[in-house]
């Protein structure tokens, strides 16, 4: 017990490490890129004097390593700055449209193994054979699929066209929900709002399955790969031998083979999701923090568009801890094999 | 293979219809690649001169024999204006990803030849940049540089090594435990003499396979960037762009952002592929 603990302070320990690292990365990244900071803090129309006060306001006539450290002390205290263009918190914006964004990516995530699993288990179960074949071709062809434009011949043909789905929105035009964790969802369900949250969840099929869809590939692939590792042990034929057969098999023994390496596929897929999510979000009008950075961009505003950037790489350390986590209670092999290290 | 089995172990007619199969479709791989270069490298220079020009009174056609594609708000023919578009879509995500590995080939060879603390501390920057996806720091990058296709390649080429970095370091010390590499350093050949003469010529084919799919998720990356505004500003017939300025008109004339889509998928797909491809040569090569 002993043991884990040390190893969950020292993988906690490489996450701070890395979490400061980026924030080094980022705070220089502002510094190299050309542009006056102060210039664009205080307007377009400002007077040099007025650009003068706005940089000692901001600090930034101080030697770099010491705006590092007061870069650094702000963010502990969650403050991100201000929007140049609407004057608000950046934090407090961001954290507006988070939840959103983590909404559709869990959502995605969900349809993307409910999508890779059964295939993977129907071509593992009959590879090489004409249905194989199928799947993978499809698969290839699914990953190059540029997740914007699916995005819009979707919408366009089964939303415009067919009605079958909501065009855009996160809920329906009567329907609210009061906030309390921000996923809509979520919110819906503990205030007893069952319609909002059938029609919260209607308004995420679309944009959930086209995020997943060019990212589903890849689980797949690892499932496949790993449930014919399996399918080729010896202990399966003994079993089929046996008389074990269809979902025993698949229950007992693919699918807990198998759920290591998926699990760190579908973690890795979590950060992936988010950085696509910027292309979804726009195109179904979702208010996530891709939406948020994309406008921060238009606009120019450049303080936004660090938080943004900032607050989606500390997302994707925190799931890739999380992860790890999730493995080290999952398997008791890896818990110990890396106490042995 | 366990003999317990009720499978056929080998079916000979199956196993032929595969390797011919699969020979089948390496060469459309290659073909399809083929077309897409001289696309890239001569498409701008045999489409007509009116993909850039506005010309209304041929706006919104369906496609036609005239107008394969069909035509966009503007009149200019669609299907020209993807064979224009190859050259910024793809000879940029070529260049990028040769900028690049460039980057993440030197980081790795300092990491691996720069004792522990030069490593451990490339390697945290590494694992940092790769916490955040590709598209937002490119997206965070080239905006700050103002929109345009330069902008883009800059920041995609800025921000794209730390997956070859932290594979090709891996590699490194891979192929640096092989006898012969030991045997070379007992020889007291230096380690950067090492690392120039042995271990990176043999790591370079994992990093080919690599490269040819990196192209095809570059190509992705800046249709993407466009789309969102930062990349190719329209009437640019990059693909990206392209597919942006159709879906405004997207229930007039569906064809405009169809095809561009498309175009970006089977490139992306072929240069993916031909990763595979290359792959399955260079273990017969070995083999031989």
């Amino acid at each position: 017990m002993k043991q884990v603990l040390v190893y969950l302070a020292r993988r906690l320990f490489t996450s701070v490490v890395t979490l400061l690292v980026l924030t080094l990365i980022i705070f220089t990244m502002v510094k190299v890129i050309p542009g006056d900071e102060a210039h664009v803090a205080a307007g377009i129309s400002a007077t040099p004097a007025q650009v003068q006060a706005m940089r000692i306001h901001l600090g930034l006539n101080r030697p770099w390593p010491v705006q590092y450290l007061e870069f650094l002390g702000r963010l502990g205290h969650g403050d991100l700055g201000t929007s140049i263009v609407s004057q608000n918190s950046i934090a407090s914006g961001i954290r507006q449209v988070l939840p959103e964004t983590i909404q559709l990516v869990l959502v995605a995530m969900l349809i993307m193994i409910v999508i890779a699993l059964p295939t993977a288990i129907i071509s593992a179960l009959r590879r090489d054979r004409a249905t194989d074949s199928a799947l993978r071709m499809g698969v290839v062809l699914s990953s190059g699929l540029p997740i914007f434009w699916l995005a819009l011949v979707l919408q366009y043909l089964l939303s415009t066209r067919l009605g079958w789905f909501p065009i855009s929105g996160a809920l329906g035009p009567h329907v609210t929900v009061p906030r309390a964790t921000g996923l809509t969802l979520v919110d819906a369900l503990i205030s007893g709002k069952l319609g909002a949250l059938v029609d919260g969840a209607y308004h995420l099929v679309l944009p959930g399955f086209v995020l997943a869809l060019p990212f589903t590939g890849q689980l797949y692939r690892t499932l496949r790969t790993d449930m014919i590792g399996v399918l080729d042990q010896e202990y399966i034929d003994a079993a089929r031998a046996k008389g074990v057969s269809g979902a025993t098999l698949v229950w007992r023994h693919l699918l807990p083979n198998a759920a290591g390496s998926a699990i760190t596929v579908i973690g890795a897929t979590f950060g992936m999701m988010i950085g696509a999510a910027v292309l979804v979000e726009s195109v179904f009008g979702l208010n996530g923090i891709g939406e948020y950075l994309t406008n921060a961009v238009a606009n120019s505003d450049r303080f936004a568009v660090v938080g943004a950037v900032l607050v989606i790489g500390v997302v994707v350390v925190a799931s890739s801890f999380v992860v790890d986590v999730v493995q080290l209670i999952r398997d008791p092999r890896l818990r110990a094999g890396q106490l042995a290290s | 293979m366990a003999t317990l089995t009720s499978r056929p172990s080998v079916d000979i007619r199956l196993l032929r219809k595969r390797l011919v199969g699969n020979r089948l479709l390496n060469r459309v791989v290659v073909a399809v690649v083929l077309i897409v270069l001289f696309c890239a490298v001569f498409g701008p220079l045999i489409a007509p001169k009116s993909i850039t020009t506005s010309n209304i009174r041929d706006a919104l056609r369906a496609p036609s024999l005239s107008h394969w594609f069909g035509t966009d708000d503007q009149g200019r023919d669609v299907f020209w204006r993807v064979v224009a578009g190859a050259r910024e879509s793809v000879l940029s995500a070529i260049l990028i990803v040769a900028v690049y590995s460039v980057i993440g080939t030197i980081i790795a060879s300092v990491a691996s030849v720069g004792g522990r603390v030069v490593d451990e501390t490339l390697m945290r920057i590494t694992d940092a940049a790769m916490a955040i996806p590709t598209l937002i720091f490119g997206l965070g990058f080239a905006a700050a540089l103002g929109p345009g296709l330069r902008s883009a390649i800059i920041a995609l080429s800025v921000t794209g090594w730390p997956v070859t970095a932290r594979l090709l370091r891996s590699i490194i010390q891979e192929t640096s435990t092989m006898p012969y590499v030991e045997g070379a350093r007992v020889l007291g050949v230096s380690r950067l003499d090492v690392l120039r003469r042995h271990v990176l010529p043999n790591s370079l084919d994992v990093l080919i396979v690599k490269w040819a799919a990196d192209i095809g998720s570059t190509i992705l990356v800046i249709s993407s960037l466009s789309f969102v505004g930062v990349g190719s500003q329209p009437p640019s017939p990059e693909w990206g762009a392209m597919v942006t300025e159709g879906q405004g008109y997207i229930a007039s004339a569906w064809w405009a952002t169809l095809w561009p889509g498309i175009a970006i998928a089977i490139a992306t797909v072929a240069f993916a592929l031909l990763g595979d491809v290359v792959q399955t040569r260079l273990s017969q090569g070995k083999k031989r």
